[in-house]
């Protein structure tokens, strides 16, 4: 478990990333500081887990995967994840929504994975999920503040401002990833391949002449 | 140990090392191999079915996996902290290795062109770098036993890059993709050749192989033996004879001298018990990887050849290469929202766009000497990790029922073209030992100094603007603009992992470091077999040209020994 020292150094990180320069939720800024270090000295619960955990190395069993590292995120922060993700993939006929698919904890697992990209990926999630507690406990996050905040977030990055463009980016590519590399996302995009055939026929005549050759 | 007597000591299981290994056994000889990995097994091994949602990360590469958690490497990658490497100050290099029975033959894009004559007479051509010791007349039969050793698919066009391989070589091409197609379509309009591509994959069952069943990855390794990697096609018809004993975990780091001055065998360190071992033979074959045997000379120090073993005439080490490499990105609108179909094919490339500029090259019109191939990937593979990597910019800001119509409509509409271009070979590309740098057996490590030539980066502008056309004339758009300064496209050096040289064999002992059998000028019973020997390195993937130019130097040991 980290100690506190740990948890403390994060979050004035995660507050320091939301005070960057063009910042556009400006008025919260010494509010959130004011609150993540509060929170933290008064041994909130760890925002980190797993710090010095290690990937699954050079030589893991491929045919029996397994996700070597601890988790990071607190069932508040898993709340907040699970309805901003069904606010940017949300349910439709035919069609799940995110946290039906498993996307919160694909992101969970993205994000508390113990390499570069992963680990910068938790910087800026963490950062955007501090400054969204900032606002309102994230428990209380419900399905019409996650579509306000989803908004907010699509207006500012649209206006160039960070970091809440990058956070945007980021939250939205790592849930695409963990909702169309499932099954059925895969199916939803209309992957049909990895059947093996005697032969390879090459694309049906219909999507030859959809495609014009 | 010891007490076996060996004829050949081979180091590496890979290309290089993995053909001796059959070749030699074969031939009847007891060979000796030591691999520096752990012993692999594709059949028992390859995650074939595993799929992309059950991987960690989705596949994703990670510095463990670079190329995801499924991909064949194992104990290897970009940076290994037992195994460090320097570079000089100002250059970088990636050196990309695999520590396991087979080497990089688990890990590669299978791309098997064979180098036409003037690609074995470049020097010759412009002055640059120096010619191979044969031409392709004499070559070219050894290129026929790889094809059919190998098993490559592809077609004979008749271009004067791609030299035609007689009847019985290649194996039927599968049909073009989708997103192939499309891009046939954009060639034929600029009057530039698509074609099959050439592709260590078979499509009809040979030695006992299955062929493709066009399903599963080819990087993950094939379990069925319908790609070739050494420990599917080479070392078990090797095993078979009896002749074969495999040392893994076996790292070998010099080449032992007898009073004659021939090679008596090779020390190796066991990477797992640090303990240090020699094992004897007739002969010795290098096919470590161009880098390590290029190292293992180096630090083959004794009183003959203080600075190690070849490196008296001051060559070892120089002429360095890779393949130049970029990338450029199209969006094709006629692939978005297409109904599902099946578009696997055999995974690999099937075509690819030949070096067609070389007449105008030849008559001085380019501002560069040496040419380079366009390769594509793309179109509907398995969504991945990376699929959306494009979607800040296609589809940007979206979310919700928007997005989720978004990511239904763009799948699969990307396709990616790759340069793979010569580099020239200069002596001032180089590897050295570094003076303080070892690995964690203490087995002294290599000091990189690599630079892009100008002609490098005028290739590599020249490329990003057919690539460019290309796409657009197949109806595609970029995903991104080019970068103005080619510096900014052009991939490190090593990064193509097609690093080749040190140990240049020629005719000319002044001016080489083998002759045109790999054998060290000197010592007339060690070989050099593997990359190390390339005098230039055309801009064709390497292997095809290690699997020939190994079976030729053992077919020339067998026949020296046997006069012995």
């Amino acid at each position: 478990m980290p100690d506190r020292r740990e948890t403390l150094l994060w979050l004035v990180r995660a507050i320091a990333l939301s005070a960057a320069p063009g910042m556009a939720l400006g008025p919260l800024q010494a509010e959130a500081r004011g609150l993540g270090v509060a929170a933290a000295a008064a041994g909130a619960p760890a925002t980190i887990r797993g710090a010095d955990a290690e990937g699954y190395g050079r030589d893991p069993d491929l045919r029996h995967p397994r996700v070597t590292w601890p988790l990071t995120l607190d069932p508040e922060q898993k709340t907040a994840v699970t309805v901003l993700a069904d606010v940017l993939l949300p349910a439709e006929e035919g069609s799940p929504a995110a946290s039906t698919l498993g996307v919160p904890d694909f992101l969970d697992e993205w994000i508390s994975a113990p390499y570069p990209q992963q680990r910068a990926d938790r910087e800026v999630i963490l950062a955007g999920l501090a400054t969204i507690r900032s606002q309102s406990p994230l428990a209380d996050l419900d399905a019409a503040s996650a579509e306000a905040i989803v908004a907010h977030l699509s207006a500012q990055a649209a206006a160039g401002r960070e970091p809440q463009a990058h956070f945007f980016s980021r939250l939205r590519n790592i849930c695409l990833v963990g909702y169309y590399t499932s099954m059925s996302g895969v199916a939803q995009l209309g992957y049909v391949g990895y059947q093996p055939s005697a032969t390879f026929k090459g694309p049906p005549p219909e999507v030859l002449a959809l495609l014009g050759v | 140990m010891a007490a076996e007597p060996f004829d050949v000591i081979v180091v590496g299981s890979g290309a290089a090392g993995g053909t001796a290994a059959y070749a030699l056994t074969r031939a009847g000889m007891r060979v000796c191999l030591l691999e520096a990995g752990r012993f692999y097994d594709p059949e028992r091994e390859t995650p074939m079915f595993q799929r992309t949602a059950a991987a960690p990360l989705r596949d994703a590469g990670t510095p463990d996996k670079p190329f995801g958690f499924y991909d064949a490497t194992v104990d290897g990658g970009w940076v290994l902290p037992e195994e460090p490497f320097a570079t000089a100050p100002g250059t970088e290099f990636r050196w990309f290795r695999a520590r396991m029975l087979g080497g990089r033959t688990n890990h590669w894009g299978r791309v098997a062109l064979r180098y036409a004559d003037h690609d074995f007479k470049a020097y010759s051509r412009d002055g640059y770098g120096a010619d191979w010791p044969f031409t392709y007349a004499e070559f070219a039969s050894w290129y026929d036993q790889a094809e059919r050793l190998v098993g490559v698919f592809g077609s004979n066009p008749g271009l004067p890059d791609q030299p035609d391989s007689p009847p019985g070589c290649l194996q039927p091409p599968p049909v073009p993709r989708s997103f192939e197609r499309l891009i046939m379509a954009g060639g034929r309009k600029l009057g530039r050749p698509v074609v099959a591509s050439h592709t260590a994959v078979i499509t009809r069952p040979i030695n006992g192989r299955q062929a493709c069943f066009y399903a599963t990855p080819c990087l993950r390794g094939c379990s069925i033996r319908a790609n070739f990697q050494s420990p599917t096609v080479l070392l078990p018809p090797a095993r078979e004879t009896g002749r074969l004993t495999t040392i893994t975990h076996a790292q070998g780091y010099e080449v032992e001298l007898g009073r004659d001055g021939k090679a008596r065998g090779v020390h190796y360190v066991d990477r797992l018990t640090h303990r240090h071992h020699f094992v004897a033979g007739r002969a010795v074959m290098l096919g470590a990887s161009a880098m390590e045997s290029v190292r293992m000379l180096f630090n083959s120090k004794n009183s003959r050849y203080p600075q190690g073993i070849g490196a008296d005439g001051g060559l070892l080490g120089c002429g360095v290469m890779d393949s130049t490499g970029s990338n450029v990105w199209g969006q094709f609108p006629q692939m978005e929202n297409l109904p599902p179909f099946n578009d696997d094919g055999a995974w690999l490339p099937h075509v690819y766009i030949p070096w067609w500029a070389w007449p105008e090259q030849r008559a001085g019109k380019l501002p560069f000497t040496r040419g380079y191939h366009l390769e594509l990937y793309g179109g509907r593979l398995e969504p991945s990790a990376d699929t959306f990597d494009f979607f800040d910019s296609v589809s940007p800001f979206t979310y919700g029922r928007k997005l989720k119509a978004e990511a239904r409509r763009y799948y699969g509409s990307f396709v990616r073209l790759s340069q793979r271009g010569e580099m020239i070979s200069r002596e001032h590309n180089r590897v050295q030992i570094d003076p303080v740098l070892k690995d964690a057996w203490g087995i002294p490590s290599l000091r990189f100094d690599v630079r892009w030539s100008e002609q490098e980066l005028r290739q590599t502008a020249h490329a990003q603007q057919s690539m460019a056309e290309v796409i657009e004339a197949s109806g595609g758009k970029l995903v991104t603009p080019l970068p103005h300064n080619p510096a900014q496209a052009i991939l490190p050096p090593g990064r193509i992992i097609h690093e080749v040289g040190g140990a240049r064999a020629g005719v000319d002992r002044e001016k080489s470091v083998t002759d045109a059998f790999g054998r060290v000028w000197g010592v007339p019973n060690l070989y050099v077999i593997d990359g190390a020997v390339f005098a230039s390195s055309a801009h064709k993937n390497p292997t095809l040209t290690i699997v020939a130019f190994a079976l030729r130097a053992s077919d020339h040991l067998k026949r020296e020994l046997h006069h012995a």
